[in-house]
């Protein structure tokens, strides 16, 4: 075991992990940190994407000892001090069904705003392509990404 | 017909919204499932690793259970566990527990089980192609005519074949047990459909060593499309098992590979068809189907997914001379299950590939060929059911014309011909019953319960889950319009079955259809009875008379009835119409379909909320693309995929544009919804790719793979 420390949306975290742990495992059961979601566990759904520095990444196939001394940001970083647009336009769309994959569409979705404020409909579809979801057939989340980048800069 | 945003939308954007691997309770300790790998066998010998302490495990097995090692529904003939004998990989030997999900990871990975290994069907056309293998109840739609088959008459025949498919929810199966000791009830958390169906199951292992099960849903369901009908009964029964006996709660979340493995996928069919068409009148005369499902090990609910498929089996034609015969057949794989369309997909594959089969024999054009033969008011259905509105026929015109289906036709047989690469164009029509088939709702009987409160609000309990689609959002939607009540006082209830009635299981698009309708009435009748013109002022001026509860319950209309051993009458009291045309670009190089556009036109009554309404059909449109063209399951000597790695859901990158037009919105009906969008886009697809390239395809998916070896080797193209 290892301590471990993290600037966990904005927060600096100390924890005890095992070598081996995932950071997915690490942020559900010894952060308290559920947004992100176990899928598949092996990198293929997307459910379980964080910001780690910035880049958007697989929590299941990063190791959380990895990390140590880096930056994650997870939704309810990115939801503290108030929704994002892309956010707010994806409620006001009901752009997910069930809504498991949201959290790790929400990360992908903003890394790619981050640096790409106004991407065509192809760069959303593509920034967008690891991520799966079987409820909606995708339409009504790109439409809302797209729809988001209307009437300026999204924060 | 108002979009309401949906009651969840935001805390499932803000990360605060609760899946059941979300939830943790004090003390709570593991379960995984150890299953056979042997498809039929005796088990000779279950040895444990010698390198762990045994007893800080709970080891549950078939001993153990107290009641019945039987899964009391839908069709009883499942076991929760194997007791000596195995049936299929993947039944359910053990279930293990441990406080560390890791050691009880490694500790199941080196379990070693012997088998004395028995003849086993594994292949699913080894599995449909003899009929040995039949078992449960056959069934027989005879609406045969004393008609002469004439000499001129043109013979289609065909067997067309559909595989399994994956539901693909994206969150896996899993179960909360907690045992009470002290007043003796089993509290589960679930992720599934049918509250009640779990809560018997549950009730049915533990016999006598409870008193009660109490069923509550997690917050969030992460998606279903059928796969959480029936699987969560088997898993919640082994997992209060380990409850009662570790006494500790116990949490099992299966992996993704372990779903895929295990548990219920939609069945695949082999379906053959027989048709005489008069060349002269260019009309189907005489149908014959032979329709057959795969059910795996066990019955389950196999029979009712079969009764649907045959009731649809003979497509939207005014054929005068029908026979239909339906039969299950056994394999040694899991039980196939309920997904979405409920075997609609499975039938239409068949009749509307056969449409176009004809229309090509007859070198006429497929829209031509199905506007010839279309049913029309008086007509009748085989079960002997009359139609009574011409729906179908006008979503097929409307669809036709919004999608310049003629012109592109002109253009693309054009484009064709100079080009190596082709384009397509495709039309498929279809309808999809609401509700239980023939007497089922009469005999589920679903009930309601409300509560007013004394500051207005109104409570609404039902089993009905919302796994994503919105129902709830939408059932209290059709209470709080139908009295113009303000939306923030009116809210669907978590289901919890010590709270809620049985509302009967959220599938069989029924729950907008049944449930939402009985609300909507309901909401009438109390305004008329009480003679309010505004619930919250009758409410302040009543005050007395509130908190009132107020039971509701099914009542079945009189008029419709159903033989369910001859399969004649009404089998549907609402049937929802649909009917699409698809635009397909075939690249010749890498034998790659992509498909460009989906116009589908339905008539599902009165869509209550537009935007979740248009949600469904794009879900459903998406998963049947993934149907026609990429998601393949199951290959001989490999056995299943599993999990995304291997089997392919459309991505972003993947999906066409989507035109969707609802007409006879003014409806008073809402009809059902859920399934049909996932019944009738496949064989347009298919149908476009047979217009493009002119290969007749007769199975599922059309991978490059196959339609590779289609070309290179016509006669012999199953893989």
């Amino acid at each position: 075991m290892k301590q471990i420390k993290l600037n966990l949306n904005g927060e600096i975290r100390s924890v005890l992990v095992d070598p081996t742990e995932t950071l997915l495992d690490v942020l559900r059961d010894k952060l308290g940190i559920k947004s992100p979601k176990c899928g598949c566990d092996r990198g293929d759904c997307g459910a379980c994407n964080v910001l780690l520095n910035g880049r958007s990444v697989r929590s299941c196939l990063i190791l959380a000892i990895e990390t140590d001394g880096q930056e994650v940001v997870t939704v309810e970083g990115i939801s503290q001090k108030g929704l994002s647009r892309v956010q707010e336009t994806m409620i006001n769309k009901n752009a997910f069904q069930c809504g498991f994959c949201a959290p790790g569409i929400i990360i992908s979705a903003t890394e790619l705003l981050n640096n790409n404020p106004h991407p065509t409909l192809e760069e959303i579809k593509e920034a967008l392509s690891g991520n799966l979801c079987r409820c909606t057939g995708y339409l009504p989340i790109l439409e809302a990404v797209r729809e988001s980048l209307e009437g300026g800069k999204n924060e | 017909m108002r979009d309401i945003r949906k009651f969840d939308a935001r805390p499932k954007l803000d990360g605060s919204w609760k899946f059941l691997d979300d939830i943790t309770y004090e003390g709570m300790i593991y379960g995984q499932l150890l299953y056979s790998t042997c498809h039929h066998g005796i088990i000779k010998k279950i040895q444990f690793p010698k390198d762990f302490e045994l007893n800080e495990f709970t080891i549950v097995s078939a001993k153990d259970i107290v009641g019945k090692n039987l899964v009391p529904e839908p069709e009883p003939d499942q076991p929760f566990m194997a007791e000596d004998k195995v049936s299929h990989f993947g039944q359910i030997i053990l279930g293990i527990a441990h406080p560390s999900k890791r050691t009880l990871i490694s500790f199941i990975k080196q379990i070693q089980i012997d088998y004395q290994e028995l003849p086993a069907i594994t292949d699913i056309e080894e599995c449909l192609e003899n009929e040995d293998n039949v078992f449960g109840r056959e069934i027989i739609i005879d609406h045969r005519r004393e008609i002469e088959l004439e000499s001129n008459w043109i013979h289609s025949h065909e067997i067309y074949y559909t595989p399994h498919q994956e539901h693909a929810y994206m969150e896996p199966q899993g179960i909360i047990s907690i045992w009470n000791p002290a007043d003796r009830k089993m509290f589960v958390k679930a992720t599934c459909q049918c509250p009640y169906f779990v809560k018997h199951a549950v009730e049915a292992i533990m016999g006598k060593a409870i008193n009660e099960a109490v069923i509550e849903t997690s917050e969030g369901i992460g998606g279903a499309f059928g796969g959480k009908e029936d699987f969560p009964n088997v898993l919640a029964g082994i997992t209060s098992l380990l409850a009662y006996k570790s006494g500790k709660p116990v949490k099992i979340m299966l992996d993704r590979a372990d779903d895929f493995k295990i548990t219920t996928n939609r069945h695949p069919s082999r379906i053959e068809l027989h048709t005489y068409t008069d060349p002269a009148t260019k009309k189907i005369m005489k149908l014959n189907v032979d329709y057959r499902l795969d059910a795996g090990a066990y019955q389950t609910l196999s029979p009712v997914v079969l009764s649907r498929g045959v009731l649809h089996a003979s497509g939207g034609y005014n054929i005068p001379d029908v026979y239909i015969r339906g039969r299950l057949f056994r394999s040694n794989t899991p039980s196939n299950g309920a997904f979405r369309g409920f075997g609609v997909p499975q039938a239409l594959a068949a009749i509307e590939a056969h449409a176009d089969k004809i229309a090509s024999q007859l070198n006429m054009d497929p829209y031509d060929f199905r506007k010839t033969n279309i049913f029309k008011v008086g007509n009748e259905f085989p079960s002997t059911q009359k139609i009574t509105e011409n729906h179908l026929e006008e979503c097929l015109d409307r669809v036709v014309q919004k999608s310049d289906y003629r012109k592109k036709l002109q253009e693309f047989k054009e484009w064709n011909v100079a080009h190596k690469d082709k384009k397509g164009i495709g039309i498929s029509m279809g309808y999809h019953g609401g509700g239980y088939t023939g007497n089922g709702e009469k005999i589920l009987n679903s009930k309601i319960k409300i509560i007013i409160e004394k500051d207005a609000k109104v409570k609404i309990f039902v089993s009905s889950t919302d796994m994503g689609q919105g129902a709830h959002t939408t059932l209290a939607q059709m209470f709080f319009e139908a009295i113009k009540h303000p939306r923030e006082k009116c809210w669907v209830q978590l289901p919890n079955t010590s709270k809620t009635p049985d509302s009967g299981p959220t599938v069989a698009s029924r729950t907008i259809y049944i449930i939402g309708t009985m609300l909507q009435k309901f909401a009438l009748k109390i305004k008329d009875e009480m003679g309010f013109t505004n619930l919250e002022e009758y409410v302040a001026s009543h005050q007395s008379d509130f908190p009132r509860e107020f039971q509701i319950k099914f009542t079945p209309d009189p008029t419709v009835s159903f033989d369910d051993n001859n399969f004649r009458g009404t089998a549907y009291k609402d049937y929802s119409w649909a009917a699409c045309v698809s635009e397909i670009y075939y690249h010749a190089d890498t034998y790659q379909i992509e498909l460009k556009k989906i116009w589908n036109v339905l008539d599902i009554g009165h869509p209550v909320n537009l935007k979740i309404a248009e949600g469904q059909v794009e879900g459903g449109n998406i998963q049947a693309m993934g149907y026609a063209l990429t998601e393949f399951f199951y290959k001989k000597d490999f056995g299943r995929m599993q999990g995304f790695t291997d089997y392919s859901i459309p991505l972003s990158l993947d999906i066409p544009e989507i035109d969707i037009e609802f007409i006879h919105t003014d409806s008073d009906v809402a009809k059902g919804l859920g399934e049909i969008p996932m019944d009738y886009p496949a064989p347009a697809i298919r149908n476009a790719f047979h217009n493009a390239a002119g290969i007749f395809i007769n199975e599922y998916p059309l991978t490059p793979e196959r339609i590779f070896k289609q070309i290179s080797s016509p006669k012999n193209h199953r893989i």
